[in-house]
């Protein structure tokens, strides 16, 4: 009896203590935050290290996802010699990464973004809904809160948490991100937000205007230029909501950033001197034609008997 | 005596939270991996008495809080995590159908796993967390179920018998 209630007593004072940390988190207490702070500081160089060792062993978990696409290529890679296959997929990461950090500078440099380029160390909670990536540099790179963060093709989230040598970054797909958007080459604006997949939903905040499938659309830009900076590749029109008494027009969007292969970004750490535009509108794939092969016959003249 | 098996317990914990932030985390398994840290403290959970496996699920719940990717307010994996941690023992302790064979802890603990994901979804509903589509949360919670249900009975022999070193109890399996 007297175990049992020493036992409510301590499930009583921990449940309050629970309670009492919500509601200071809640409350924004600073004593939280450094908290986490703390142990994003301890835990981010073990990340580094972990995301380094475990390249090679996540590249082979993406090839086996990728069974079908990548077989040629295995079948080529047993062959080799197991050094020379080491070797191989950690060129192949390196080069992979290079591309996308050669067209992240390219994206930066028609806008005249000042950007700081980051690795991605950590792929987010399998604990929570939420979708995050980390980086490897934080504010003693430069790193703030509030910072626009591109990948290769465009928008890739927001810097949510700055910790010493980290970065906390809130994906463009979360639910709870939204931004200022508008249509390239037009100035309807509207706000999107994310769905929890790579694609995103539009809502116009003018009604009489139209917006059309395949239409691209660039971030707004914020206040000094941040959490956003103006001219981002943000995705297209996919389909628009027309429906009869919608108070505003709604459309979803497909994001150019593919989520979950994302492994150099950038973060916008200056805005450009001038709002770039409609400078980083993605270029349309232009259509190849094929030649056609006319071949003309002349009939031979019919034998007559 | 409560005290000591805690703090000797502790390090235990930050292992394998530093094994879920630094290695678990670094894969993008389909259907969203599983939570080393939560198999980790419904096990104990279970093999434990009540009052044991209140303070575990509390200690799991911060580390689990503490994590920076942790959508929640602080203090929400702590109070899940302590309420699952209780209950699991309420109904699983002395039971020797749950109790006393592997599988049936493996079933208890993937069981748990899923429901302490609603629960969090459920109470992060009310606190304002933002989630994804319910399709989404449908496929995540299934995809998580699976991995657990995988990667439990691999793990289940040495936290079990870690449970046993610490604890000192004929837990190990």
């Amino acid at each position: 009896m007297r175990n049992g209630g020493r036992a409510r007593l301590l499930l009583v004072t921990l449940i309050v203590t629970s309670l009492f940390l919500i509601t200071l988190d809640l409350r924004g207490v600073k004593v939280i935050d450094n908290f986490k702070q703390g142990s994003q500081t301890i835990l981010s160089p073990f990340q580094s290290a972990g995301s380094a060792v475990l390249t090679p062993v996540k590249n082979f978990f993406s090839d086996v996802t990728h069974l079908g696409r990548t077989r040629n290529q295995i079948e080529k890679l047993q062959a080799e010699n197991a050094d020379l296959r080491s070797r191989l997929i950690t060129r192949k990461n390196a080069d992979a990464q290079l591309k996308q950090l050669k067209n992240i500078l390219d994206l930066a440099g028609t806008a005249g973004y000042k950007i700081v380029n980051a690795r991605v160390i950590s792929q987010g909670s399998s604990q929570s809904f939420s979708q995050t990536i980390i980086i490897d540099v934080g504010s003693n790179g430069g790193i703030k809160k509030n910072m626009t963060v591109l990948s290769e093709n465009g928008i890739a989230g927001v810097v949510k948490d700055v910790y010493p040598t980290s970065a906390l970054i809130l994906l463009a797909s979360d639910p709870s991100f939204k931004i200022g958007a508008r249509i390239a080459s037009t100035q309807q604006i509207g706000i999107l937000t994310g769905r929890g997949t790579r694609t995103a939903n539009l809502q116009l905040l003018d009604n009489s205007t139209e917006i059309k499938v395949g239409d691209v659309l660039l971030s707004r830009g914020s206040i000094a230029n941040r959490p956003f900076v103006p001219g981002v590749p943000l995705g297209y029109v996919t389909s628009v909501d027309n429906s009869a008494g919608a108070v505003a027009q709604t459309a979803t969007i497909r994001y150019y950033t593919n989520f979950s292969a994302l492994g150099v970004v950038a973060v916008v750490v200056g805005g450009p001197a001038a709002n770039p535009g409609d400078a980083l509108v993605p270029v349309k794939p232009r259509a190849t034609p094929i030649p056609t092969v006319t071949v003309f016959v002349t009939p031979s003249p019919v034998p007559t008997n | 005596m409560l005290t000591r098996r805690i703090s000797i317990a502790a390090p235990i914990f930050l292992i394998i939270f530093m094994i879920q932030e630094a290695v678990i985390s670094q894969f993008r398994l389909p259907g969203g991996g599983f939570s080393i840290i939560l198999i980790f403290a419904l096990t104990w959970a279970v093999l434990s008495e009540t009052e044991v496996a209140a303070v575990i699920g509390f200690a799991a719940g911060l580390l689990m809080d503490l994590s920076h990717t942790s959508a929640g307010p602080f203090g929400q994996w702590t109070l899940i995590m302590l309420i699952a941690g209780y209950a699991i023992s309420y109904i699983g302790y002395g039971d020797d159908n749950v109790h006393a064979n592997a599988i049936g802890i493996v079933f208890f603990v993937v069981i748990a796993n899923l429901l302490v994901e609603i629960a969090y979804l459920a109470s992060g509903a009310l606190l304002g967390v933002p989630s994804v589509s319910f399709g989404q949360i449908l496929i995540k919670l299934l995809g998580m179920s699976i991995w657990s249900l995988l990667a439990s009975p691999i793990l289940l022999p040495t936290f079990s018998r870690l449970h046993g070193i610490i604890f000192d109890s004929r837990s190990a399996i």
